[in-house]
């Protein structure tokens, strides 16, 4: 490797240490979340508990029966009482996720009730069992960072089955776990169960490996059971997720600009509320974004839209310094096509660029009807090429090659030189799924699509899978929580 | 002590330096210089092409090491006979005429070596006259041609005929690559074979000169 | 009303690998190369021009000092328009951030849509290519997706530039076996156009060669480039290098190798005619050390490519970029990942003139269900780069607060041609209208016949193929191209 001898410096030399991407300027999130903060103050939100509604008030806000108005002032005490950065850790107490500064993780969605099987093209109800598949995955997928239920079972009491997910999630895998709640009774009993696996409160609360997650759909409105989850966390010091799932055009404004006033709203008054009951709560927000297609009549996962305002929400929630949660790496086909393939790249990528902390929905297929855990294999692939792309380009005299250009050029090649054998591992990303190979030797070998080949690498991380087990005693306390929740 | 186990693994270390330490070492120790050849370096590489095939080294790891095993035959070589060398037999490989592209065609020259074959890259631009006077000279035993373009592949078409006119045509084997190049078009012009790439091109060459595959 | 000062925004997406000072560093190596290494031009005449412009001539080296480069930099012309062939208008403005997409050329092979057979292109199979890229609504220019193999090889490139214009009038990108080749193709054009200076105002075509890496500038890429300067017409010079084999094995390095190769051509069309229109360029990937293909579908692509508009834009050079290729023997999940990876990034770079779409197989095959696929695709990141508006009227909370928590609001109106004749500003937010991808229910999916998006992009390429009209020519035209074809004369290489 030629290098000059000296060890000189460059002074004044800025670069982009990773891929420098944005959808919004400073300035405009400053005007998006200005007028917000104008919404909170003069129209407000309905806040749907009394309980909640009484914490506002105590906390200087007006409060008309259920219409809750926030001074500014309050408004942006909260977004700096709360952290700009939350740490989830796995099982066992060693930091797994920094949800700071745009680091963007990914992971399964939860909310089909239906499984589809890509090798048979066969649907059949989501179960308890395809859970666990979806934990071992998640365990053993590397760029997959944390595991979510992947579907809804429906073999287990409805009132439940949060319970269940979470028991089957935290038994499959180590990583850290979001699980979604309805009310706060599920959300308290989450907690107790997540606790006896720590070994108590205080441990669980100091290596926090799960997150609550709980939805608003409705605009400018929190629902009584999401402001309860929401206090129940903030009080236990465990960390809680407010999602909005919000259609433009429907529950939404139809201009983007619009549906992320709306969202917002509903996020930085769910915020208000963690740091009035406990300043300094643990809260990320963020949603899943969709348009309404009025020419198909639904409402899609693979639409541009779905990345175009997530990523936008991203911008938003980074410039607000806090962690966010984002939607990637689903699609509105009902089978294993290339269809398939553009929708959940493109969401991964986008989703990854803006910087989302946490990115669910990895394996929801047929536009939210149906699980697909392939899907999630695949999504793992393509995070590492998103990661890849993210990583940039390392720039420095070495890597620059002036020498070795020096060497070779003109007509060498790079093939044999020490340069090129030091670099090229770590420069290059290696696939795992995606096809290389000449046609010859892809037909040798079976001339089998990538959807066949993540089908096979499914099975083959399934069969391959082992973990410890929880302890039997905890397993134990566990059961007995689910069986009292009933 | 060194082994000759040790200098296998220089090779696949792909370490020039310590190849050569070792070799003269074993020299010094008096093993025979053939066994350090064919039991120690070539077995390195045999070792390099499994791992190769196996995807757990790469492109410039077998370069590597076929850079180690030419520096440890480089000192034993003056101690054997010329004759007493084994190759799998000399390949001739050249881009046409007109045509500029190489880097395909060195990957082949790359993978041959490594298989045991002596190799005598000819570059760029080699027309056909040329290569029928090289194959005077050097009596290889198969003749490889590389062609990026649709339009200088027909020079490996004029090639074959000019071998035929010369009356050489039957004293080698003639095989051809290149990505606009294919089985059909070596059908066409007459080629004993055709490969699509460089691991390929050295199968079909072990074949050609009944060495197993 | 809210009048908001000091107000910074994006009107898209921003994206960038490098910063100016880096973008200045890449510039700096590669002009060191090219004046301290040099690169090989195998053609005397442009060994010549080099000379007497004051580069240092080695042999067959050129050694091009420093400030030739940084004035041919500055010279070449900016501001590239391409416009249409039958009326002249401009349809595709080459500067800045705009991104345009189009197929590529020179496949050996193509796959049948009727039949999925693998076979050498011929001018049938340009014909159609062609007009699909005509008919498909996101694509802006053509390339011709296959070397015509069915007629004399020497003469191939004459072939295709008649299929391609007879097929449509969006501008068409020519790439000609060798110097001679470009003569005839330009001829043809100006016959199109009217004359030299009409074609030369109103270009319909682009110009295109490529050196072989690692820097050397062969006899037919050089001449092209020195013959379409002298003719004033917009020449892509750009090379394609693969990290680890023509390229050095990092990134940076490849970019640095890339633009010393980009920057001679430059320098070779500025010396022969100052202030001609050049495009810069590259595909610039990584050589896949498991099976050593040049990888298409590599994210290296995507990222260097990106890397690369940042240069160009820092140059205020034009780009001729790429994306819409992949490395799949198939249509399937693999050709949807890395068409919507690379159109996504290359979009949202602002590369401008970018090919390659169609190119399936690791390069060797185009296919006509991935262009059809790859437009779909490219309509989704053309509305994700133009983002989100933030102005007074989208800020205004006046819709917001008259629903009201818990309410509805109005769908977006579907997007719809305006009248002929009517004026309406142009509006490139509007929701996306899915054309190919389904959005429908199981039930109705299924009993349409259950397909998937490259069956529904196969039947789009039929009647394409089947019913769709390109814009003809004007009378008479088609008999004089078809006449220059005729009396084209080939040249063997190396001769």
């Amino acid at each position: 490797m030629y290098r000059t001898r000296s060890l000189y410096t460059t002074a004044g030399f800025q670069v982009h240490q990773n891929i420098h991407w944005e959808m919004l300027t400073d300035d405009q999130c400053e005007a998006i979340v200005a007028t917000t903060l104008e919404l909170l103050e003069r129209t407000g939100v309905e806040i749907q508990s009394e309980a909640a509604q009484k914490v506002f008030a105590e906390a200087g806000c007006f409060v008309e029966g259920s219409r809750v108005r926030i001074p500014s002032a309050k408004s942006e005490w909260a977004l700096r009482a709360a952290p700009s950065r939350v740490t989830l850790c796995d099982r066992f107490g060693k930091r797994a996720m920094l949800l700071e500064m745009g680091q963007a993780h990914y992971g399964p969605g939860y909310t089909p009730h239906t499984y589809f099987d890509q090798t048979t093209g066969n649907e059949r109800p989501f179960a308890l069992a395809d859970v666990e598949t979806y934990g071992k995955l998640c365990q053993m997928l590397k760029d997959i960072d944390f595991a979510m239920a992947g579907g809804f079972p429906t073999d287990v009491d409805a009132e439940i089955a949060e319970l269940e997910e979470f028991k089957v999630l935290a038994g499959a895998t180590t990583k850290p776990i979001l699980q979604n709640v309805k009310n706060a009774k599920q959300a308290k009993a989450i907690i107790d169960m997540a606790a006896a696996i720590k070994g108590g409160a205080d441990k669980l609360k100091m290596d926090p490996f799960m997150a609550l997650h709980v939805v608003t759909a409705e605009p400018l409105t929190l629902g009584a059971d999401a402001l309860e989850v929401i206090t129940v966390a903030a009080e236990a010091g465990v960390p809680v997720i407010l999602s909005n799932e919000l259609v433009s055009g429907d529950t939404a404004p139809a201009e983007s600009a619009g549906v992320m006033i709306v969202a917002l709203a509903n996020s930085i008054a769910a915020l208000a509320l963690s740091q009035f009951v406990c300043e300094g709560a643990s809260f990320i927000t963020g949603g899943f974004f969709t348009n309404n297609d009025t020419v198909n009549e639904m409402r899609p996962y693979g639409s541009p839209e779905v990345s175009l305002l997530g990523a936008g929400y991203a911008n938003i929630l980074r410039y607000l310094r806090i962690p966010s949660l984002g939607f990637a790496g689903a699609t509105d086909s009902k089978c294993s096509d290339a269809q398939l393939g553009l929708e959940s790249a493109m969401s991964t990528l986008t989703a990854g660029l803006a910087g989302n902390n946490l990115i669910i929905g990895a394996g929801i297929v047929e536009s939210g009807v149906a699980s697909n855990p392939a899907l999630l294999v695949l999504v793992d692939e393509i995070a590492c090429e998103t990661r890849r792309i993210i990583r940039g380009v390392e720039m420095d005299e070495d890597r620059l090659a002036r020498g070795v250009i020096e060497d070779v050029q003109p007509a060498g090649n790079y093939l044999a030189t020490k340069h090129t054998r030091y670099y090229f591992r770590s420069e290059q990303f290696w696939p795992t799924l995606m096809n290389r190979k000449r046609l010859d030797d892809w037909v040798a070998e079976g001339s089998r699509t990538l959807g066949q080949r993540t089908q096979e690498k499914t099975e083959q991380l399934l069969a391959s899978y082992s973990l410890p087990t929880l302890d039997e005693g905890v397993a134990g306390a566990i059961d007995g929580i689910i069986e009292s929740a009933k | 002590m060194a082994t000759l186990e040790d200098i296998a693994q220089a090779v696949v270390d792909g370490n020039a330096k310590k190849s050569k330490k070792l070799a003269q070492q074993l020299v010094d120790e008096g093993l025979p210089p053939l066994d350090i050849i064919n039991q120690g370096l070539m077995g390195g590489m045999q070792e390099v092409g499994v791992q190769f095939k196996a995807n757990v080294m790469f492109v410039p790891d077998v370069m590597a090491a076929a850079e180690a095993m030419a520096a440890g035959v480089e000192i034993v070589k003056p101690l054997i006979e010329a004759g007493d060398i084994q190759t799998l037999g000399t390949v001739y490989i050249c881009t046409v005429k007109g045509d500029l592209h190489d880097i395909g065609k060195n990957l082949v020259v790359m993978m041959l070596e490594g298989a045991g074959f002596e190799v005598i890259n000819a570059g760029v631009d080699v027309s056909p006259e040329k290569i029928v006077e090289d194959v005077r000279k050097y009596n290889p035993d198969i003749i490889g041609m590389s062609a990026l373009l649709t339009t200088t592949m027909l020079h490996m078409k004029s090639t074959i005929e000019l071998l035929q006119e010369e009356g050489l045509r039957d004293d080698v084997k003639v095989i051809i690559g290149g990505a606009p190049v294919s089985q059909d078009f070596a059908d066409e012009i007459a080629a004993d074979g055709y490969s699509p790439d460089a691991v390929a091109a050295a199968d079909l060459c072990k074949r050609l000169v009944g060495a197993a595959a | 009303m809210r009048y908001r000062t000091n107000l910074k925004a994006n009107t898209g997406v921003k994206m960038n690998v490098f910063t100016e000072s880096q973008c200045q560093e890449l510039v700096f190596a590669a002009e060191e190369a090219m004046w301290l290494t040099g690169t090989e031009f195998h053609d005397p005449e442009s060994l010549e021009i080099l000379r007497k412009a004051g580069c240092t001539i080695d042999g067959i080296i050129a050694h091009i000092p420093p400030h030739i480069t940084e004035r041919a930099i500055q010279t070449c012309q900016k501001h590239i328009v391409l416009c249409n062939s039958r009326t002249g208008e401009r349809e595709l403005f080459l500067e800045g951030g705009n991104a345009y997409f189009g197929s590529g050329p020179c496949t050996p092979f193509t796959r049948n849509p009727y039949t999925g057979e693998r076979h050498r292109a011929t001018r049938q199979s340009v014909a159609w290519a062609t007009k699909v890229l005509d008919a498909l609504p996101n694509i802006d220019y053509a390339m011709s997706l296959g070397i015509v193999q069915d007629v004399s090889l020497l003469v191939s490139d004459r072939h295709e530039f008649e299929q391609m214009v007879l097929n449509t009038d969006k501008p068409i990108i020519t790439v000609c076996n060798d110097q001679y080749g470009q003569e005839d193709n330009i001829k043809m054009a100006e016959i199109i156009a009217g004359g030299e200076e009409e074609l030369r105002n109103h270009p319909f075509i682009c110009l295109y060669a490529e050196p072989i890496s690692p820097g050397v500038h062969c006899i037919e890429a050089a001449q092209k480039m020195v013959y379409g300067a002298r003719k004033g017409l917009p020449t892509i010079y750009t090379p394609c290098i693969m990290a680890g084999g023509t390229a050095p094995a990092t990134l940076a390095g490849v970019m640095v190798q890339g633009l010393c190769e980009s920057l001679s051509g430059l320098v070779l069309g500025q010396c022969t005619k100052e202030g001609s229109p050049f495009i810069m360029g590259g595909v610039y990937t990584v050589l896949d050390m498991g099976s050593t293909i040049f990888s298409y579908g590599a994210p290296e692509l995507d990222l260097m490519l990106a890397g690369l508009a940042d240069v160009a834009h820092y140059l205020k050079i034009p780009l001729f970029g790429t994306a819409g290729c992949t490395d799949t023997c198939v249509i399937d999940e693999q050709a949807g990942v890395e068409a919507a990876l690379s159109m996504a990034m290359t979009n949202m770079s602002g590369a401008n003139l970018n090919h390659d779409t169609g190119y399936a197989e690791y390069g060797t095959t185009s296919n006509l269900d991935l262009v059809v696929i790859a437009d779909e695709v490219l309509g989704m990141a053309r509305r994700l780069t133009a983002g989100i508006e933030t102005t007074p009227e989208t800020l205004d909370l006046k819709e917001i607060e008259k629903v009201g928590p818990g309410g509805r609001f109005e769908p977006a109106e579907p997007y719809e041609e305006p009248d002929e004749g009517t004026f309406e500003p142009k509006n490139i937010r509007h929701d996306y209208q899915a054309r190919l991808v389904d959005r429908g229910a199981r039930e109705i999916w299924e009993k349409a016949g259950g397909k998937t998006l490259t069956q529904v992009a196969n039947e789009k390429v039929r009647d394409i193929i089947e019913n769709h009209e390109p814009e003809p020519l004007e009378k008479g035209l088609a008999a004089k191209i078809r006449e220059c074809v005729e009396n084209a004369v080939g040249h063997v290489p190396g001769e």
